[in-house]
């Protein structure tokens, strides 16, 4: 492979992780507009069960993903119930809405973080899984990169047809536009509410088990994480799958060259950049209807 | 696994003292020594390793000893603490209402070169010795704050160090790394005077932030240029990242050297000891270095059922041995502790220690490499406890 595809290479692949990191927020914030800010909490949280079943039990982290997945999934209809089902019935407006869950988000953010500190302390944590280098055409890359690469891709092509093609995902989408309209035409609104934002929370929990494979872990690990995911699902389209795993790659590709070209310390100017740019063009987003 | 982590146990020791607090009522002859840490935030993770583990399991060690011996009388430790949330201004309220308002006999520093650098005016003011343990810059020297001691090496020293073992392997080139930090910047400005000296040709330098997740772009243009030596001058993330990484795309020069975390032993478990075999890193210490090491090494170990880090870990006991020291010969009159301080060769784990202005003059810079699942030293020679690893074996 030559040198330019493999930069580029590399700069999908760590788009692929900020897709990751950003399905379980577009879930919430894109589809119900709940402006979930403890999302990178509930990512580290899901990072802390994966460490913590693989390094006592010794299970492959990978058969972990699913266990992790429901956990969270009750977790969240949990937390939702107990949290932003008030918010969503009383707001008058989605704007409300946004506003009121951003004050609960914090409240949660700061909640999981010293919880988790309680229990596992502050110390960095880890173990290597798939630390191996893979080759491809010439090129080598991390195989644990690669995993959250494909998931990235997969879970993202999945919700996209999920969303577009099932009548799932059409009361979904009908939910989001018009709560009444949708509850007229026979949508239970009062189950898929709380299912949506489960399954957000089980998306940022897998990716936090995936990252964790990739990165050391803390329980201050989460907030870096909550501003990329707001980033990608900005720049993708608020509510849009395909728009998330687009967006991430935009940065993934645009960070490769751009910190090849000039210097890593840039990456931050490049980022914003890219979102300023993308916004100025399409105020909603690449892929906003 | 046994998960006792220090915070849980600074949870319990002082719910236990809350408890024990009506039948032991705090005496008003306890020596109250506060201090703000991060328990919380990004600074924790280097805080819980380093710093607040060694403060909690010295008070209790010098309690179970019946206190400090304060002219003729034994009195006991209390620790005031807080939570500083990894927060700047936090840090300085913290210490301004310690010093103020709580009327702390003595204070602990916090962590990071930051949190000192910021606190540091008002340990003039008030007059209360700073041993700090996690603080190395220049900067902070030439403040010439006659109450603040610099326990570390500082970044010259360290990188010179580095520079002579280069020399004597007669590595010609090197690819360098810095974070955009105060610390990376203090390092890197240390190393390139270091390597102009040597005569060792700094083919490409890079700086990176804190919060970056892909460092293979820049890596894949090092190796392309074949250096002898990687130098990273890293925070944590930076030194997991750059190690990771470079072993994925196979760059293995003769010298792979990062900064902090290095030392650290998760740095060991979460990239396997096979991975980081040959690594090198800023280091001063490891259980071999001496019997007095060895007993701290262990009595860590069994206090909190993780091992210290190789590097700022002695560094923090060395001060709190000073400390003990300085409160035993002349009491707590702090004017008179600061004086001892600056004008005697204290006796610590890491061997004899000497201050000039707020330089710690006795302790040389020390390169360590990882070899069989510990951070040996090996350079200067009169220190090492095994021979460097030359060139650094192939990524396994």
């Amino acid at each position: 492979m030559g040198f330019w595809l493999e930069l580029a290479a590399s700069g999908l692949i760590t788009g692929g992780i900020y897709a990751v990191v950003a399905i379980g927020l577009n879930l919430q914030y894109g589809l119900m507009r709940i402006m979930n800010i403890s999302h990178g909490e509930f990512l580290m949280l899901g990072a802390y069960l994966t460490w913590l079943a693989h390094t006592t039990l010794k299970i492959n982290p990978i058969l972990l993903l699913p266990v992790v997945a429901i956990a969270m999934f009750l977790l969240g209809v949990v937390v939702y119930r107990l949290c932003f089902r008030r918010i969503a019935r009383a707001a008058p407006t989605v704007e409300v809405i946004e506003a009121r869950s951003l004050l609960v988000g914090f409240g949660l953010m700061f909640l999981v973080q010293n919880t988790v500190n309680l229990i596992w302390g502050a110390d960095l944590r880890g173990y290597s899984f798939m630390a191996e280098p893979v080759d491809i055409g010439g090129a080598r890359f991390m195989a644990n990169r690669l995993l959250v690469f494909g998931f990235a891709v997969a879970a993202s092509l999945g919700l996209l047809a999920l969303l577009r093609w099932t009548m799932i995902g059409k009361a979904v989408r009908a939910m989001m536009q018009s709560p009444t309209g949708a509850q007229l035409v026979g949508v239970d609104t009062g189950t898929l509410h709380p299912v949506v934002f489960g399954a957000g929370l089980a998306l940022a929990g897998v990716a936090g088990g995936l990252l964790s494979m990739v990165y050391e872990i803390s329980p201050s690990m989460g907030e870096p994480y909550t501003v990329t995911a707001l980033i990608v699902i900005t720049l993708g389209g608020l509510g849009s799958a395909i728009g998330s795993l687009l967006g991430g790659f935009l940065l993934g590709l645009v960070e490769a060259f751009g910190m090849h070209f000039t210097n890593p310390s840039l990456k931050m100017v490049l980022s914003y950049g890219v979102l300023v740019a993308v916004l100025v063009a399409r105020p909603k987003g690449l892929f906003a209807r | 696994m046994n998960r006792s982590t220090p915070i849980r146990g600074i949870a319990v020791a002082l719910t236990a003292a809350a408890v024990l607090a009506p039948a032991m009522p705090a005496s008003a002859q306890d020596i109250r020594i506060g201090y703000a840490i991060a328990r919380s935030g990004p600074w924790a993770v280097g805080a819980q390793v380093t710093q607040e583990p060694n403060y909690v399991m010295w008070a209790e060690q010098v309690n179970a000893a019946g206190g400090l011996n304060v002219g003729g009388k034994k009195r006991k430790v209390e620790l005031v603490a807080y939570d500083d949330r990894s927060n700047m201004e936090t840090v300085v309220r913290t210490y301004e209402k310690l010093m103020t308002s709580d009327k702390v006999d003595l204070i602990l520093p916090p962590w990071g070169t930051g949190a000192n650098f910021a606190i540091m005016p008002l340990a003039a003011k008030h007059g209360y010795p700073m041993l700090s343990c996690t603080a190395a810059g220049r900067k902070l020297i030439g403040m010439k704050n006659p109450y603040f001691f610099a326990l570390l090496q500082q970044p010259d020293v360290i990188m010179d160090a580095l520079a002579e073992y280069m020399v004597a392997r007669k590595v010609k080139t090197a690819a360098v790394i810095h974070v955009d930090e105060l610390f990376g910047l203090e390092m890197y400005t240390g190393l390139e005077a270091s390597m102009k000296r040597k005569g060792i040709q700094i083919v490409e330098k890079k700086s990176y932030p804190l919060g970056i997740k892909d460092l293979s772009p820049v890596l894949k243009g090092m190796q392309a240029k074949k250096p002898d030596a990687f130098i990273g001058l890293t925070y944590p993330p930076g030194t997991f990242l750059s190690t990771g990484q470079s072993k994925a795309i196979g760059f293995s020069p003769k010298i792979f050297y990062l900064a902090v975390a290095t030392a650290f032993p998760v740095y060991r478990d979460k990239m396997t000891p096979a991975t980081v075999e040959g690594v090198m890193g800023i280091g001063s210490w490891n259980p071999k270095t001496g019997a007095e090491a060895k007993a701290y090494f262990d009595a860590h170990v069994k206090r909190w059922k993780k091992e210290p880090d190789r590097w700022a870990s002695a560094h923090c006991w060395a001060g709190l041995q000073i400390l003990q020291a300085a409160v035993e010969k002349v009491g707590l009159d702090r004017k008179k502790i600061r004086d001892y301080i600056a004008g005697t060769e204290h006796a610590t784990i890491i061997g004899k220690m000497r201050f000039k202005g707020s330089e710690n003059v006795s302790t040389p810079g020390v390169v360590s490499q990882w070899q069989n699942g510990e951070f040996e030293v090996v350079w200067p020679p009169q220190r090492a406890t095994s021979a460097a690893l030359f060139p650094k074996p192939d990524w396994k």
